[in-house]
């Protein structure tokens, strides 16, 4: 019924860490590609950001982390989705993340992690491809 | 020929040259949109030597904050460790660990106080056993909950490095004094008397909200604990820097040159103002203002360009708005000049950072500063600099020191027709910028209605648009990236002392030192001074510094003291500004 429906995307940012520039800069840039992109501002808990992802009921969670709690957050905020049904909730994450993290985080459910140095188009083609299929 | 005649005649010959020379030229290579630049006295035509350069170490301080460059000789630099200090920023897990951490150094040669980098959860005022902040405990920094970790970790510090022997760096902003309460409660404890301290807390609260992210209280607030430090580090800590302001911070978070220098002038204004206001003499504490660094970039002469021009201001700020009359007040004093900036390095091909840092300890020392080739290589990496890379970062600042000759001269740009127009160019647009905030009523408003926070984001957003454009080039992530280039990787053959295990272990650790000291404290001395705090925080002009200093002594969390500060003051609405 809504076929022209844009993919949304929650860019959150989990814990203290302040370092917002990647997240500010990726929630213009998938806005300048045609999604509907909701910025959660900083220090937001798993809580919080599990609740903004099912109340605005996003295709894509996009979590930033540059303060090395990724191991921590990253897998919290899957795990949380998960009890709530929204397992086909894409989750992606970036910042920096050490290479061996990123096998660990893919474990348990992060589908891509995307470092400094990556071009907003291929994280929006990334998406496009990967996003559960929008009816 | 008089000077107007001069320029009348360069003027002539630089249109014929422009027509018959250059124009052609430049069609052939296909740039004449944009051929390259040219610079004549035409772009300095009212250039004046005393007045906008000066001399090194004078007023207007254009070259240079000093009047000899500050390269130790090659006897002091050239000894072992020489260049080393625990100065560099450090701090890992556990109190205890930190402290093996500067202990090991120490068998290196090290010498000199450290420079603690904090974890979050104490940057922003929470203790280690509160369930909000678990995974971050130990990350980034250490874990300071209570007098009992400074104790600690200055075990590392003592004899002919006891705290009133060496300078002590702290970044931490929104509680910056009640960390400094707690240094002063740990040299009483030593019988040192807090006179004698040397220290320098980084206490530059208001970039928080534009960038970094550390805030607590909501700006004003804020600034009347700034204004708190004033006053009481003034009258009672001589040998205390007050704050190590940052536009690093400012411009790593995505700002333009422009925005950077205005912004952080604009911030450096307030405090000034906030230090006036409370009735201090600006000659009193201005001296203790430090710079920590300004953002640099890959462009080379506008980054030198922007130190010649950040100098020159804030000595104008102070001479001409605030009346200083000394030359310590008007100086930007300041370690590190031009460098690349960390944002100018690359996860992709992580080894040409080494050729980056080294273009920026160029620009460094052109631009009246030592030749620091910073960051080391890997910073983009991870958490955690390997050896083998701050190694070849030193040896790069030592090559330019010592084998180059660079250093030998201050300021050799001086009277150079482009990189003179350039400094007027950037601080005009500077100065147009700083008008802007204080038309809105300074920096305390323009960072409460959002406006610094906004112009940034914009600025980043503008900039990843024009690197994805490829209108900006970065080698090895949008340009040269074809599969025949070598992605030459490093190898980390030293381990890092701080091993991946004892970090994991940390959290565990931290919680239960922090458990032991509430159990063994005087509980009810704690509670009653936090009932003070707060009546004392409702009093505007009471200053909070002597009670903080009673809280470290009873070893009160620091979390306790910030929980009756949110209480009073409110915490900042975080607003994202998107």
């Amino acid at each position: 019924m809504e076929k022209e429906r844009k993919i949304k995307v929650l860019i959150a940012k989990p814990g203290l860490d302040g370092h917002d520039r990647g997240a500010k800069v990726l929630s213009f840039g998938l806005r300048d590609q045609g999604m509907e992109v909701i910025y959660t501002g900083r220090r937001q808990s798993v809580q919080q950001i599990v609740n903004s992802a099912l109340q605005e009921d996003v295709d894509v969670v996009g979590l930033s982390i540059l303060s090395g709690a990724h191991l921590t957050f990253f897998p919290k905020v899957v795990d949380l989705l998960r009890e709530n049904g929204a397992e086909d909730m894409l989750v992606i994450g970036g910042g920096i993340i050490p290479e061996n993290h990123i096998p660990i985080l893919k474990e348990k459910g992060v589908t891509e992690i995307f470092g400094p140095g990556t071009m907003i188009k291929d994280i929006g083609d990334f998406i496009r491809k990967n996003v559960r299929k929008i009816a | 020929m008089d000077n107007k005649d001069k320029l009348a005649e360069i003027k002539e010959k630089k249109k014929e040259w422009e027509e018959k020379v250059l124009l052609p030229a430049a069609k052939r290579f296909g740039i004449e949109k944009k051929p390259t630049e040219f610079h004549t006295p035409l772009d300095i035509a009212d250039f004046d030597f005393v007045r906008d350069v000066g001399f090194p170490g004078q007023y207007p301080f254009t070259t240079a904050t000093y009047p000899v460059s500050l390269v130790p000789s090659i006897e002091r630099g050239a000894k072992p460790g020489g260049l080393r200090r625990a100065g560099t920023y450090s701090g890992y897990g556990t109190p205890e660990d930190t402290r093996d951490y500067y202990k090991q150094m120490a068998k290196l040669s090290w010498t000199g106080g450290p420079n603690l980098a904090l974890d979050l959860p104490t940057q922003c005022g929470y203790d280690s056993d509160n369930e909000m902040v678990e995974g971050e405990i130990g990350k980034v920094g250490v874990a300071i909950d209570t007098l009992r970790d400074f104790e600690v970790i200055f075990e590392a510090f003592t004899g002919d490095q006891d705290v009133d022997r060496i300078a002590t760096n702290i970044t931490i902003n929104a509680a910056a004094n009640i960390l400094v309460a707690m240094y002063i409660a740990l040299a009483e404890k030593r019988g040192i008397p807090m006179a004698k301290l040397r220290c320098t807390p980084q206490n530059d609260i208001l970039k928080e909200f534009v960038s970094r992210g550390t805030y607590i209280f909501p700006p004003r607030p804020s600034m009347r604990m700034f204004r708190d430090s004033v006053v009481f580090f003034t009258e009672n800590l001589p040998g205390i820097n007050i704050t190590s302001i940052g536009g690093y911070h400012i411009r790593e978070g995505g700002s333009t040159r422009e925005q950077e220098l205005a912004f952080s002038m604009a911030i450096g204004i307030a405090y000034l103002q906030e230090g006036v206001n409370a009735g201090v003499d600006i000659d009193a504490f201005t001296p203790k203002f430090t710079f920590n660094a300004f953002g640099g970039s890959m462009q080379f002469f506008k980054e030198i360009a922007f130190q010649r021009a950040a100098r020159r201001m804030w000595a104008k700020i102070l001479k001409e708005r605030f009346g200083a009359k000394k030359k310590d007040s008007m100086r930007i004093r300041c370690p590190i000049t031009a460098h690349v900036g960390c944002s100018s390095t690359t996860k992709q091909r992580a080894l040409n950072n080494l050729s980056r840092s080294v273009v920026g300890a160029i620009a460094g020392v052109l631009s009246g500063g030592p030749p620091y080739a910073f960051p080391p290589y890997d910073e983009p990496l991870g958490l955690g600099w390997s050896l083998e890379a701050r190694q070849l970062a030193e040896d790069a600042t030592r090559i330019i020191m010592y084998e180059t000759g660079m250093c030998d001269v201050i300021d050799p740009l001086a009277g150079s027709y482009y990189v003179e127009s350039l400094t007027n160019e950037i601080e005009d647009a500077a100065w147009k910028e700083i008008e802007k905030v204080e038309s809105m009523g300074g920096a305390v408003t323009a960072i409460e209605n959002g406006y610094m926070q906004r112009e940034v984001a914009k600025s980043a957003a503008e900039r990843q648009a024009r690197i994805e454009r490829r209108e900006e080039l970065v080698v090895g992530v949008n340009c040269f990236t074809e599969e025949y280039e070598l992605d030459v990787t490093t190898s980390k053959i030293i381990e890092h002392p701080y091993s991946e295990e004892k970090r994991y272990d940390a959290e565990k650790q931290q919680k239960a030192n922090l458990a032991e000291v509430k159990r063994t404290r005087n509980n009810r001395e704690v509670t009653r001074l936090l009932g003070e705090l707060e009546s004392a925080a409702k009093k505007e002009d009471k200053n909070l510094m002597p009670l903080f200093i009673d809280l470290a002594r009873e070893y009160a969390t620091l979390q306790e003291q910030c929980d009756v500060l949110r209480g009073v003051f409110g915490e900042w609405q975080l607003d994202t500004f998107v």
